[in-house]
């Protein structure tokens, strides 16, 4: 039974380190849009990636464009 | 005759296969070349993903105007740009308000686009409050460049400014989110610790176990008390301070005695703890008031894209010719230029050139005003036709719309007061439970001195308030749950209380019952011309036109009809060559055609040859399409026992025809802001009156009605000033609001007639010392954890 005097402050050691964990996540901003995050890892990131042939031809588009 | 539905907007193609872009290696259909511009921007980009997780379709993409993308050089002014755009080491940053944005694969969409410009550092969207924070190197990329980028998506971004009432309410809620992440944490751990005493006084734990599970709990219930429950104790400090008696008052008491009361047990290692019971009850009102302060911040972010509603820059004329200066820097007496599709900076008065204007913003209504020399015009609102001068005569809080914005303050000051049952009943609890608690110590004091202060802390313990306190809030936060996942955003306290009691409900017409988008709805040929034939002259003719009207053609453009010399007439009409033959469209003077005024609004003609000798080709007819839900919202309504009645501004037949199509008897047109707000004031005084509004001149009514609705789609001022506003525009989920609403009254009654029975069951026992402090603390949480349990069966009800 004495084992918990050892245990219970590595539990809490532990639970300290939930804490600044969670108020680091807070502050960084990371629980303001919930809805995103949680679809987010669906997205392909390799995806992102422009073909370049159809980038020079709107690059061309953008300087033919009126100023 | 159905149409297939566009693969971008979800709307019908009217237009066959002529607008169709190649995704994922099949041709899907496209309703309008916006449509098809920006769904191949997305394809061109290799952003397809957006396609395939999207959970909303996109937006209609009605305007693909050139000088649109030209409009935001002006963001690229030093002058502006000072106002909003933050400079560190050739890095600047801004926050862009987006519109458009339906869901998280559209912030994916914009990042990813944007993120392909050279010289974009970061890029962050938010889909929740509609904002994207980016910063870019300034010698690379222009910030005109990175706004084009995402109106070539379809969305349009404008930067804003962040208002002090947004700023305070985003860190109060920061900080909400600390203080119950930490009591989450404590109370979790406290519980486990709470488990093993309970567990003590079956099973003889010893004592120096039993102490030291107590001082381990204490060391977690202290930040619980000290940091996490600090709202409660300032809401208290200032309601006692006003002379008032609050819930919160009796919940401070009882955090506060239980906590020092458990301290000196476990200090001295005699009497009870209550520590998890304090931690829990913390945490779950947290909890309540946490939810609370989340949906006033998604509706203060609304209030700060008012700005937006006038411009930045205007063209002054001087001396020199035309200079392009920051609005902020007019003067009264300036004139100012404005050019076909911009808006106007500045309230004045039209010195030279002839216009027309949509007033839109301002009035709802999407037909334009005719301009000539002498006439108002205000800010905010787009010049359509012809270049005009304009003298300044109002600037900054004089202008029109600062007007109307005070109107709807003023309003909103003097709506009724709808009592708050909770809040009465919590008065009169809190009242009644100190005075008991003082009358038992004092008793007590005479009886057995040494208990005196345990059975008071158990009466305190046994009946406090907590079941009471979150009876209200967690009844409120399921609800909200479901209105968010309906798409109803709640912006007052009180709108559950106030649904499931209205008996009428009045309707602005244009935007409201109708989509506020004009389409084509019969065409009668004079002529050998066919229907298709006629549309493509018309849509060829319209091309490039600011008006409304050439928004219903934009559909029906084919590459082979091609207008050249194309005129426009102010007021009038268009005219053009095609093929060598001059067409003309417009009113009936315009184009020569003969009618009965009465029907003039609605209808305009198509006309072929000069001044000399017009023949009038075909006769369009042009609408505003009714929504969808509209007939069936009406229809319920009145199957609940409302009253329905529409109130427009807009004063023709068309409101009275809409009427009769929707089966509504009670009729008002014609009516100003000041009319509306005196109709509804008069019929308040018989039944609570619900306002369904979307344009500024509908934000006063919408601030005095005992509840107002405001639709997505409607301007800021009118989202801010309502109590509900409805996402994706659709009527019915009015009705399946005032559902949930009246479920939740239930809910809510349920749980005070449980809180208030548990604690008149127990409070005599606590006063006569019968009650054991494990008893007491656990009938507490109990009775808590059987009203958070009733509120949640709230979120099973399928709608």
């Amino acid at each position: 039974m004495s084992i918990i005097y050892v245990l219970i402050p590595i539990a809490m050691i532990f639970v300290l380190i939930a804490v600044a964990v969670f108020f680091w996540a807070v502050k960084s901003e990371q629980f303001d849009d919930l809805d995103r995050q949680s679809v987010s890892i669906l997205f392909d990131e390799d995806s992102g990636k422009p073909n370049p042939a159809n980038i020079k031809q709107q690059e061309a588009q953008d300087k033919g464009m009126p100023q | 005759m159905t149409h297939p539905s566009c693969f971008h907007c979800n709307e019908p193609v009217l237009t066959g296969t002529q607008f169709v872009t190649q995704i994922n290696d099949r041709d899907e259909l496209m309703c309008c070349p916006g449509c098809q511009a920006v769904s191949q921007a997305i394809v061109d980009a290799g952003l397809l993903s957006y396609y395939k997780f999207r959970t909303e379709p996109g937006n209609k993409q009605t305007a693909l105007v050139p000088e649109a993308l030209n409009q935001f050089s002006a963001y690229d002014l030093p002058e502006v740009q000072q106002d909003f755009v933050h400079s560190e080491d050739n890095s600047d940053s801004v926050s862009l308000s987006i519109d458009g944005i339906t869901c998280a694969a559209c912030a994916w969409l914009i990042e990813h686009k944007v993120k392909q410009l050279s010289g974009v550092r970061q890029v962050m969207v938010n889909s929740t409050t509609q904002r994207a924070m980016i910063s870019w190197d300034k010698q690379q990329v222009k910030l005109s460049d990175i706004l084009g980028q995402i109106s070539r998506i379809g969305y349009q971004a404008a930067p804003y400014q962040v208002d002090e009432q947004e700023l305070t309410t985003k860190q109060n809620s920061r900080k909400f989110l600390l203080r119950l992440g930490l009591a989450g944490f404590a109370t979790m751990q406290v519980m486990m610790f709470a488990l093993a005493l309970y567990t003590g006084y079956f099973t003889d734990l010893d004592v120096q176990y039993r102490d030291y599970f107590r001082w381990v709990s204490m060391i977690f219930a202290t930040p619980v008390v000290l940091y996490s429950a600090q709202p409660f104790y300032f809401s208290a400090i200032r309601t006692l301070l006003s002379g008032k008696l609050n819930m919160d008052v009796s919940v401070s008491i009882a955090i506060g005695g239980a906590f020092t009361a458990s301290c000196f047990a476990t200090v001295n290692g005699t009497g009870e703890v209550y520590f998890e019971s304090v931690s829990m009850f913390t945490f779950f009102l947290l909890l309540g008031r946490y939810f609370e302060q989340k949906a006033r911040q998604k509706a203060s972010v609304s209030s700060s894209n008012l700005h937006k509603l006038v411009p930045l820059t205007a063209h002054l004329v001087n001396e020199q010719g035309q200079e392009e200066i920051p609005a902020k820097k007019l003067r009264l007496g300036d004139i100012i230029l404005v050019k076909p599709g911009e808006m106007v900076a500045a309230d004045g008065c039209v010195v030279e050139g002839h216009s027309s204007i949509n007033e839109a913003m301002l009035t709802g209504e999407q037909m334009p005003i005719d301009k000539p020399v002498d006439s108002q015009v205000f800010a905010g609102t787009i010049n359509l036709e012809q270049p005009i001068k304009v003298k300044v005569t109002a600037l900054g809080q004089d202008q029109l719309v600062a007007e109307i914005i005070r109107l709807q303050e003023l309003a909103s000051n003097t709506k009724p007061a709808v009592a708050m049952l909770a809040d009465k009943l919590s008065r009169y609890f809190s009242g009644t439970i100190l005075t008991i608690a003082t009358i038992t110590y004092f008793v007590w004091l005479q009886i057995s001195p040494e208990d005196a202060f345990w059975v008071t802390l158990s009466v305190l313990v046994a009946t406090c308030p907590c079941a009471l306190a979150l009876a209200t809030p967690t009844a409120v936060t399921c609800a909200t749950a479901i209105f968010t996942r309906l798409g109803i955003i709640t912006r007052k306290a009180g709108v559950f209380e106030k649904l499931p009691q209205i008996k009428h409900v009045i309707f602005d017409k244009t935007g409201t019952l109708t989509c506020g988008t004009l389409s084509v709805s019969e065409v009668k040929c004079h002529s050998h011309l066919a229907i298709e034939e006629v549309l493509a002259i018309a849509a060829a003719l319209e091309t490039g036109s600011l008006h409304p009207i050439a928004t219903a053609f934009a559909a029906y453009l084919t590459p082979d009809v091609v207008a050249n010399q194309v005129h426009h007439e102010v007021g009038f009409g268009v005219k053009g060559l095609i093929n060598g033959t001059e067409y003309r469209i417009g009113n009936a003077q315009f184009t020569g055609a003969l009618v009965n005024p009465e029907f003039i609004n609605q209808q305009i003609w198509l006309a072929w040859g000069n001044d000399d000798s017009l023949e009038v080709l075909a006769t369009i007819e042009i609408k505003d399409n009714i929504r969808v839900d509209s007939k069936e919202t009406v229809g319920i309504l009145k199957q609940q026992g409302c009253r329905v009645s529409i109130a427009s501004g807009d004063s023709s037949g068309h409101v009275h025809q809409l009427a009769k199509a929707l089966g509504i008897t009670d009729v008002h047109s014609g009516l100003t802001p000041a009319d509306k707000l005196a109709l509804v004031k008069k019929l308040q005084q018989s039944n609570p009156v619900v306002m369904f509004g979307d344009g500024i001149n509908d934000a006063p009514v919408l601030a005095g009605a005992d509840l107002s609705v405001a639709m997505g789609s409607g301007s800021a001022i009118a989202k801010n000033s309502a109590d509900l506003i409805l996402l994706g525009d659709h009527l019915s989920r009015f009705t399946q609001a005032v559902r949930v609403a009246k479920l939740t009254t239930q809910i809510i009654r349920q749980n005070l007639a449980w809180a208030l029975g548990y604690n008149a069951l127990i409070l005599p026992l606590a006063v006569t010392g019968h009650v054991a402090p494990y008893i007491a603390a656990i009938g507490m949480s109990a009775s808590s954890l059987i009203v958070v349990g009733n509120s949640l069966r709230l979120l099973r009800i399928k709608i």
